[in-house]
């Protein structure tokens, strides 16, 4: 599985420098949103920001989830999983629900909010790039390494070497690895990562099984449900019936005012 | 049909008008300036009071159709037949005004339709999208004999009625989907729904609240009917529904409570903080006071004890909607969210539309049988049980006293609940940048870029190289200041786009800083640079 790539960031080696976040408006061509770029954030003109967070610079861009909550919350398949890692917006399709926002465990999706025919946006991972087999450009300018590119798996490897040789200066901890299932996206600290401003209490399986569970039962349900509503009203209609028939077979006998219940549509 | 609409005062006419008018304004503003510019929604907060309570509300409110009707077809319980017409108008009025909202709330409302081609069985909007669909479609067809009763149009009457069981059938499952489903809208983001709320049981939760609240509506809606069209109120019927009403309230308080229980957030509920005290106003309004009210017969069974149960079932389940979209997803946003003024009268307009084309359905439709039945069997009691029960109190100050406590009782659970985030709010300490960050490894790793040599242009003194290592402050390096776009980055894009020479001189490239004040100027020392 060589062909899934991915980015490692590493909080000890970044320098705060903004070639990264400089590169990415470059190569998205997007305008000036801040007067710095340490106090930019991410919008529907930033798809990375580099923070100050617990006495460290640190990335923050798409993560690249092996199982996108934003695929899989997606209702007409504007987002999309490629094989190679990066997860893109197909804009074409996008009916403008912003569900991937809402549901996204890491807040990146932005929206054109001023715009009247409004897109999603984010970081795409330079997919285009990547299929030139060329680096993000983040990573490409990065003067420190403290972005590196690379085939996911070597990635990993990477981190555990960088944490076997420090194991005093790292957190014990590929962050991106589990969380969520896993992301293309990987980071190392020496600071606990919550300081970092990243959550730690995501859930370790994908989120998109949260809800499959509950939707993979629809078809069985549609075929029990129907045999079952149908089945009482056949046992509800008989019972029915028959009580009409006694209930006719007594008027014959007494008859007397009595309702009959027809079924059918009043008459107007 | 009385023409009730002359010889009513036309003020609620006026409030309409006055409703509509600024609802079509908005519908404007939100047309040509986009969401940004009509809602208070943001990218923290991406689905407000249009979701929360147009489409979540709208569907839920609109559950008397399916229940009533699956209790008159399917289960042929036959004396639910007179109220079943307007409870069905209500669901397809409903739905057809949940679509409206979707069309104000999608950021691209012309592709609505994608989702029928697109598909993606893994994401419950697509669900949604789809119940929304199909359930509109069977609820046209099982209003659509109204209209064909008043044109006499036999034909597609007979059709129609053949299919009505099989309809009705599938309207229930596709409800069943749909009210579920949107409970399982949230499934996905149990990191960022209070605990309160978040729960595996959702769509359970979802489904069993929208069975209560399609009742409570159907005695709403009579009621309003009664006093508007002065209609027959079938209150037997109706207290049966209340019965209903308090047995699925009951189970849905203990399946609540077991929830809460089992994942260890019970304690919470009576937490003094923000969500805990929207919690209990929601459980107060829409469950416990219901239950409460309606176990009394006297009040069942009463006009006015029935309508102000059914009323606060109402509230207290948009509450609780509202408390599921909006309350518990502030918290972990970061931001707090009220509608704009755009999104409320938009709301506004919505609901009074609804209100108009029942009133309209109702006017010109057979929508309420015509032909009296029998006189509803009165409730007899023997004498002695009469005697014993003689009320204490008349029922109406009773109700009053019960459904004006829980309610005020309520409202002062929100109010509390405000007031602690309000506390909560100005508690928040404000984001003060940290301590410096510590970047000694980093630089030691630092590769510091090649020099680039500028080519001698016309009636230059030299050539130019530029050393990065001379333009770096090395205690904060920031590639920011000369790295957007007049100085593209080489390493990345491959090329330059080497700006001409004299331009190079200006503020937007050297000039900048070589202004005579943060560096020598480019106008002076020549040399400096041009190198011969």
């Amino acid at each position: 599985m060589g062909d899934k790539k991915g980015l490692l960031f590493d909080a000890t080696l970044c320098i705060g420098c903004g070639a990264c976040y400089e590169a990415c408006k470059e190569r998205n061509q997007l305008p000036r949103t801040a007067a710095h770029f340490l106090e930019d954030r991410l919008s529907d003109q930033t798809y990375t920001v580099v923070k100050r967070r617990g006495g460290r610079f640190v990335r923050q861009l798409c993560m690249h989830c092996e199982v996108p909550t934003c695929v899989s919350v997606c209702p007409v398949g504007a987002l999309e999983k490629t094989a190679t890692g990066p997860v893109i917006y197909h804009e074409a399709r996008c009916i403008g629900c912003r569900y991937c926002m809402l549901a996204c465990p890491f807040g990146i999706p932005k929206y054109e909010w001023r715009k009247i025919l409004p897109r999603v946006r984010k970081c795409d991972l330079c997919a285009d790039r990547l299929a030139a087999g060329r680096p993000t450009a983040c990573a490409e300018v990065c003067p420190t390494g403290a972005t590196r590119f690379g085939d996911r798996q070597a990635l990993i490897e990477e981190a555990r070497a960088r944490i076997r040789a420090h194991p005093q200066k790292y957190v014990p901890r590929i962050y991106g690895l589990e969380e969520v299932g896993g992301t293309s996206v990987l980071l190392l600290s020496d600071v606990p990562f919550e300081r970092l401003g990243y959550r730690t209490d995501l859930l370790s399986e994908p989120l998109p099984l949260l809800t499959w569970q509950v939707l993979q039962k629809i078809p069985n349900f549609v075929v029990v449900g129907s045999v079952l509503l149908g089945g009482i009203w056949w046992i509800t209609n008989r019972r029915r019936e028959v009580q009409l028939r006694e209930h006719q077979q007594r008027e014959v006998r007494e008859p007397s005012a009595s309702e009959s219940a027809d079924p059918s549509h009043e008459e107007p | 049909m009385t023409r009730w609409s002359f010889r009513r005062p036309s003020f609620w006419q006026l409030v309409f008008a006055v409703i509509l008018g600024v609802g079509l304004y908005s519908t404007v503003v939100r047309f040509t300036g986009g969401l940004g510019a009509s809602t208070a929604l943001s990218d923290a907060f991406p689905w407000g009071l249009w979701v929360g309570f147009d489409v979540l509300c709208g569907v839920a409110l609109a559950a008397g159709g399916f229940t009533l009707s699956a209790v008159v077809y399917i289960f042929n319980i036959e004396r639910f037949r007179p109220i079943i017409r307007p409870t069905i108008l209500t669901a397809f009025l409903g739905y057809v005004l949940v679509i409206v909202a979707l069309l104000f709330d999608l950021g691209r409302p012309y592709r609505i339709w994608h989702p029928l081609v697109m598909w993606n069985p893994h994401s419950v909007m697509f669900e949604v999208a789809w119940c929304v669909m199909l359930y509109t479609t069977v609820l046209a067809l099982e209003f659509s004999p109204m209209v064909f009763e008043r044109l006499r149009l036999e034909r597609p009457l007979r059709i129609l009625h053949a299919l009505t069981v099989p309809l009705v059938i599938l309207g229930v499952i596709l409800s069943t989907l749909h009210q579920s489903s949107l409970g399982s809208l949230y499934l996905i983001v149990p990191e960022k729904l209070h605990p309160l709320w978040y729960s595996p049981l959702l769509p359970v939760f979802f489904f069993i609240s929208a069975i209560a609240l399609g009742c409570a509506m159907t005695i709403f809606e009579s009621f309003l009917s009664y006093r508007a069209f002065r209609k027959r109120l079938e209150i037997d019927l109706l207290a049966d529904l209340g019965k209903v009403i308090v047995v699925t309230l009951a189970v849905y308080l203990v399946l609540k409570v077991q929830d809460l229980a089992g994942r260890g957030v019970l304690s919470r509920v009576v937490e003094p903080t923000y969500e805990g005290r929207m919690f209990l106003a929601e459980m107060l309004l829409g469950v416990i006071g219901p239950i409460l009210l309606l176990s009394l017969r006297r009040i069942r069974t009463d006009h006015f004890g029935l309508f102000v149960s059914a009323v606060l079932v109402v509230l207290g389940f948009i509450m609780n909607r509202l408390n599921v979209s909006i309350t518990g997803m502030e918290a972990s946003s970061g931001v707090s969210y009220f509608p704009s003024w755009t999104e409320l009268s938009v709301t506004l307009m919505i609901v009074a539309l609804g209100f108009a084309l029942f009133g309209a359905a109702a006017k010109y439709l057979p929508v309420f049988p015509e032909r009296e039945r029998l006189p509803a069997p009165t409730l007899v009691e023997p004498p002695a049980v009469a005697v014993l029960r003689r009320p204490w109190i008349g029922t109406t100050p009773l109700v009053l006293i019960l459904g004006g406590l829980f309610f005020i009782g309520a409202m002062g659970s929100a109010y509390s609940g405000l007031q602690h985030r309000e506390r909560a709010l100005a508690a928040a300490p404000p984001t003060s940048e940290e301590s410096e960050p510590e970047i000694a490894d980093g630089l030691e790793r630092f590769e510091v870029p090649p020099d680039v040599t500028f080519p001698q242009g016309e009636a230059s003194p030299g050539p130019v190289t530029f050393r990065h290592a001379s333009h770096l402050n090395w205690e904060r390096p920031n590639c920011t200041i000369c790295h957007h776009e007049p100085f593209r980055m080489l390493k990345a894009f491959g090329s330059v786009a080497s700006p001409p020479a004299r331009d190079l001189h200006d503020e937007r490239h050297c000039g900048r800083c070589h202004d005579g004040r943060t560096s020598f100027s480019v106008k002076e020392e020549c040399t400096a640079c041009h190198r011969p």
